[in-house]
């Protein structure tokens, strides 16, 4: 750079030549180089302030192009993470015509966080208002003390949630869980059993079944890959609460401690009604009873846990054999001299019924002399197997989780003796639920028929036990056991009901012998006799009723009239047409019409 | 040209010096107040009592600041630079040593009647000081590597202790304030490249050492960093702010839902409405028309202060004004950037518009010392 001098030597002489002040000059260079320099900086300091604006604007730019974006974006809902279904449910129970046994019900449980909590002490206060059955000092103590985590309720009502959400307490949350609903409470009670939480978190818990249905069939409930397909039962719901209501009521009046009620199609086994009493509510399952007897607890399902020596019952097998291997006929003469003595033992009637009697009339009369003559006959090997043919020598195949677990008691030697008490009831214990398979299938038709508790579709007939001709055989000497014999109190207008009394006396607990005044009355039936459709059997445990002068026990004085009752309410519910003998109604009628 | 070459005959005094105010600037600063003051009452719930009372009462006391600092001659500040940096360096150190935490960090000196934050006034400070240097400094030795060694400590030193609070998102307020200031003061371009390349190294040596032993930011800048990267990665996380700030921005569109009917901030989902992110209830309830009107106010700010800058020759006036304006722009550039998700989540807030105390005050009394180097410019005689 070629710098101006200061004082340039010719314009300071040419000024001293004019007479001018050369100081002049100087000032005026120094003026014009300070001016360069400034309009060099001030150029310089424009070019970055101009860069500097364009950095503005550049900015400004990118908000507001930034902003509009933003501004015309679509609107857009957010999709969710998760698009899977629904967990599955556990899957409903329904009877056999679609009505709801049990389902699900979606609750909440309390849970607490206590370092989440903000005012532990008032929490407490108003939880113990809410839930009076929580411990409060307990409770305050566990919500400051060092848990990070508690339960406080496993299930909560709406309101309950309502009351809690309300205190606005941040350590205490709500976690969803299915609960088990059964809607018609102590109805069907044994049968479908009950649940319980299996592992718990906070988001659910596992809902599995602890007793009947519900844990024989817990794996199938529990599969999602059913869809939610539910369990069709063969009960019917509307016979159900008919029974239990009248077996209840006759419970009662004829102050027996317990009853069993079991009703069966006689072709496909199928059971439409089950009743054990006393009985519970599922919904609220009681645990097993810490003390007395584990068959006295509401839980203990007497149809078919319970095995009884189910007396006279049993007398149809041993006949039903004799006639089907051809050694008597109905009309058979059977000596029936009391007592009948065999070694040490001495085997009385009830009443004493002359010496000798047709084969109907030992059914009729139920004498145990003339049925244990007639086991005789057939052999205890013959007996054995027949018995073990109607299933009533194994656990039943029954659909419920008890069932496998109770086996039928018989002697370990099958002697002669056994084979003549077997015959009339005595020594041989079954549940009212055997009783009623083996039942279905000598009066049915013949076959064999297997119980069960899932609707049935289609009927397979079993292997043949008897032939259809003992089969009607039976049943029109259970009609005559009706209409003349022990069960006379079994008539139901309308319906012809057959069937046989039992009555058996209870053995001790301890063993050694029998009660003389406990027995258990059973009362097995089919209606109606001339097209048979069901087998109904009702079993009291120990009643005792004071009719006519004396302490009564025996079944043709309980468990008859209550099953007669039973079936006199449950017969038209099941469809069935009254048949009422035309009569003098007719012949008015007739003679209306003359005139 | 040093405040001693004024030719003070053509600097209104007096009350003329009203006259010369820069009232356009101030009717700008209070347009842009107002929509603060809208908005505060918008996401109290029509509650003017809860923010926009004491934030008009607040913006009243500093326009008044303000005039009273307009009135005092620029070279008086200019002579304060020096005192008021170092007085605003004592206090952050006193921050560092006794300061109150508030939202995990050391913000805060508590003087009773006032809760302090020494960086705000730093941020007045740094650029006076720096303004005054270069006015001190001769212009051909602004690019001589010993002379811009010199500001570099101006600028890093309260930045350090600011970072050391921690508050990041000042520290870089204050470092790019500062550089702006040096790059209109003229320091040769190299400095400036260099210092891009250098961050662009510092960035990537930063982003590699996550994970190692050396790891040179705590992992919740690093979340945050991410968070920005992709704010959907975390919705209900980190990213929860910046994904509720969008929706409230988009849910207002072109127009907007109407003022007091945005759901976004009355309804709570917004974090921060009433302070860091106010400017997304605007957004939300004016749209993008309202949106950028505010951005209209603030380019008008700035451009009144370049054009008063380009104006004075005062080369302290000319600077400060331009730092102030620099300033100005990065904090609502930032913070407009940081709720549109164009920058990651520092907590800067919406200059005059964001409910605050002292960052307000600070503000208009920067301003203050713009006017007053508007007023005082010198000028050449007709």
């Amino acid at each position: 750079m070629i710098r101006t001098p200061l004082r340039p030597l010719a314009r300071i002489l040419e000024a001293r030549a004019k007479g001018g002040n050369p100081d002049l000059i100087e000032k005026e260079n120094l003026r014009a180089r300070h001016e360069i320099v400034r309009d060099k900086a001030r150029s310089r300091a424009e070019g970055r302030l101009l860069m500097l604006g364009l950095f503005f604007v550049a900015a400004f730019g990118a908000i507001a192009v930034r902003m509009g974006h933003i501004a015309a974006a679509e609107p857009r809902e957010p999709v969710a993470a998760a698009t899977d279904s629904i967990q599955a449910q556990r899957a409903d129970i329904l009877d056999r015509n679609g009505r709801i046994l049990a389902t699900n019900l979606q609750t909440y449980s309390l849970y607490a966080q206590p370092p989440l909590m903000v005012d532990p002490a008032h929490a407490a206060e108003e939880l113990t208002k809410i839930f009076p059955d929580l411990d409060g000092k307990r409770l305050l103590a566990d919500l400051t003390g060092p848990r990070k985590f508690l339960w406080i309720k496993k299930k909560l009502s709406p309101e309950q949630m309502q009351k809690v959400h309300d205190i606005g307490e941040p350590g205490l949350l709500f976690g969803p869980r299915e609960m088990r609903l059964y809607p018609n409470g102590r109805l069907a009670a044994h049968v479908l059993g009950g649940t319980t939480f299996g592992v718990e978190g906070v988001h659910s818990a596992e809902v599995i079944g602890t007793a009947g249905v519900e844990r024989a069939f817990d794996a199938f409930l529990r599969d999602p890959a059913n869809e939610g397909r539910p369990l069709e039962l063969s009960l019917d719901l509307t016979v159900q609460a008919a029974a239990r209501e009248v077996l209840y009521g006759g419970m009662k009046l004829m102050n027996a401690k317990g009853a069993a009620a079991v009703l069966m199609d006689i072709h496909t086994g199928e059971v439409l009604s089950m009743i054990s009493l006393p009985d519970f509510d599922p919904n609220n399952r009681p645990g097993p009873p810490v003390k007395g007897l584990p068959s006295d607890s509401p839980i203990f399902n007497r149809a078919v846990q319970g095995v009884y020596e189910l007396g006279s019952t049993f007398k149809v097998f041993a006949v039903a054999q004799a006639l089907d291997l051809g050694l008597v006929s109905p009309s058979t003469i059977i000596q029936t001299k009391s007592p009948l003595v065999w070694g040490k033992y001495r085997i009385r009637d009830f009443h004493d019924y002359g010496n000798q009697m047709s084969v109907t009339d030992v059914i009729v009369q139920s004498s145990n002399i003339g049925t244990a003559r007639i086991a005789l006959q057939i052999g205890g090997a013959r007996q054995k197997a027949f018995l073990a043919s109607l299933g009533l020598l194994d656990p039943s195949p029954v659909e419920l989780a008890e069932a496998p677990y109770v086996r039928p008691l018989y002697p370990k030697k099958w002697k002669e003796i056994s084979t003549m008490t077997i015959s009339y009831g005595h020594g041989l214990s079954d549940s009212p639920l055997h009783l009623a398979a083996a039942y279905a299938t000598i009066l049915g038709d013949g076959t064999l028929v297997k119980p069960t508790l899932l609707k049935r579709k289609s009927v397979e007939k079993g292997p043949r036990i008897v032939s259809e001709k003992t089969s009607a055989t039976m049943r029109s000497m259970l009609r005559e056991v009706v209409t003349r014999g022990t069960a006379s109190f079994g008539d139901v207008p309308g319906y012809a009901v057959g069937g046989k009394t039992g009555t058996a006396d209870k053995p001790k607990e301890n063993g050694g012998g029998y009660y003389d005044d406990r027995v258990v009355a059973t009362f097995a039936s089919v209606f109606p006799v001339n097209d048979p459709r069901y087998v109904l059997v009702v079993t009291l445990d120990e009643p005792s009723t004071y009719i006519a002068g004396e302490t009564r026990r025996t079944a043709g004085w309980t468990a008859v009239p209550v099953a007669a009752e039973m079936i006199r309410r449950i017969a038209p519910l099941l469809g069935l047409r009254p048949e009422i003998e035309p009569g003098s109604e007719l012949r008015l009628t007739e003679a209306s019409v003359k005139d | 040209m040093s405040y001693l070459e004024y030719n003070v005959t053509t600097v209104p005094t007096g009350l003329r010096k009203l006259l010369y105010f820069n009232w356009g600037l101030a009717i700008l600063l209070t347009a842009a107040a107002g929509f603060g003051f809208l908005m505060l009452y918008s996401v109290a719930g029509g509650d003017i009592d809860r923010w926009a009372k004491p934030q008009m009462v607040r913006f009243g006391i500093g326009m008044a600041a303000m005039l009273v600092i307009a009135m005092v001659p620029i070279w008086f500040w200019r002579n304060m630079a020096g005192l008021a940096y170092v007085v605003a360096l004592v206090l952050l150190i006193g921050v560092d040593q006794f300061g109150e935490t508030g939202k995990g960090a050391q913000r805060w000196i508590d003087l009773g009647f006032l809760r302090l934050q020494p960086s705000e006034i730093m941020k007045i400070a740094l650029v006076m000081m720096l303004a005054a240097y270069y006015d001190w400094l001769d212009i051909r030795k602004v690019s001589h590597p010993l002379w811009v060694l010199v500001p570099l400590a101006i600028i890093l030193v309260p930045a350090f202790l600011v970072l050391r609070q921690p508050d990041l998102g000042t520290a870089i307020l204050l470092v790019m304030g500062g550089g702006i200031v040096m790059f209109a003061a003229g320091v040769s371009l190299w400095y400036f490249g260099g210092v891009i390349a250098a961050g662009i190294a510092l960035v990537t040596t930063v982003l590699a050492s996550r994970g190692t032993s050396w790891q040179l930011l705590k992992d919740y800048q690093f979340l945050r960093i991410d968070t920005f990267l992709d704010p959907s990665s975390a919705p209900q996380g980190a990213g929860y702010h910046i994904t509720q700030a969008k929706i409230a921005m988009g849910s207002g569109g072109w127009t907007g839902r109407g003022f007091m009917q945005g759901t976004q901030s009355r309804l709570n989902f917004l974090p921060e409405k009433h302070t860091d992110f106010i400017f997304n209830t605007l957004a939300e309830e004016f749209g993008f028309i309202g949106g950028v009107s505010l951005l209209a106010v603030y380019a008008l700010i700035i451009l009144f202060c370049i054009s008063s800058a380009l104006n004075n020759k005062d080369r302290f006036g000319a600077l400060v004004t331009l730092g102030l304006a620099g300033t100005f722009f990065l904090f609502f550039a930032v913070n407009m950037s940081m709720v549109m998700g164009l920058a990651p989540v520092v907590g800067v807030p919406l200059p005059l518009v964001s409910y605050g105390g002292t960052a307000m005050l600070i503000l208009l009394l920067g301003f203050g010392i713009v006017q007053s180097a508007h007023v005082h410019r010198p000028r050449t005689r007709a």
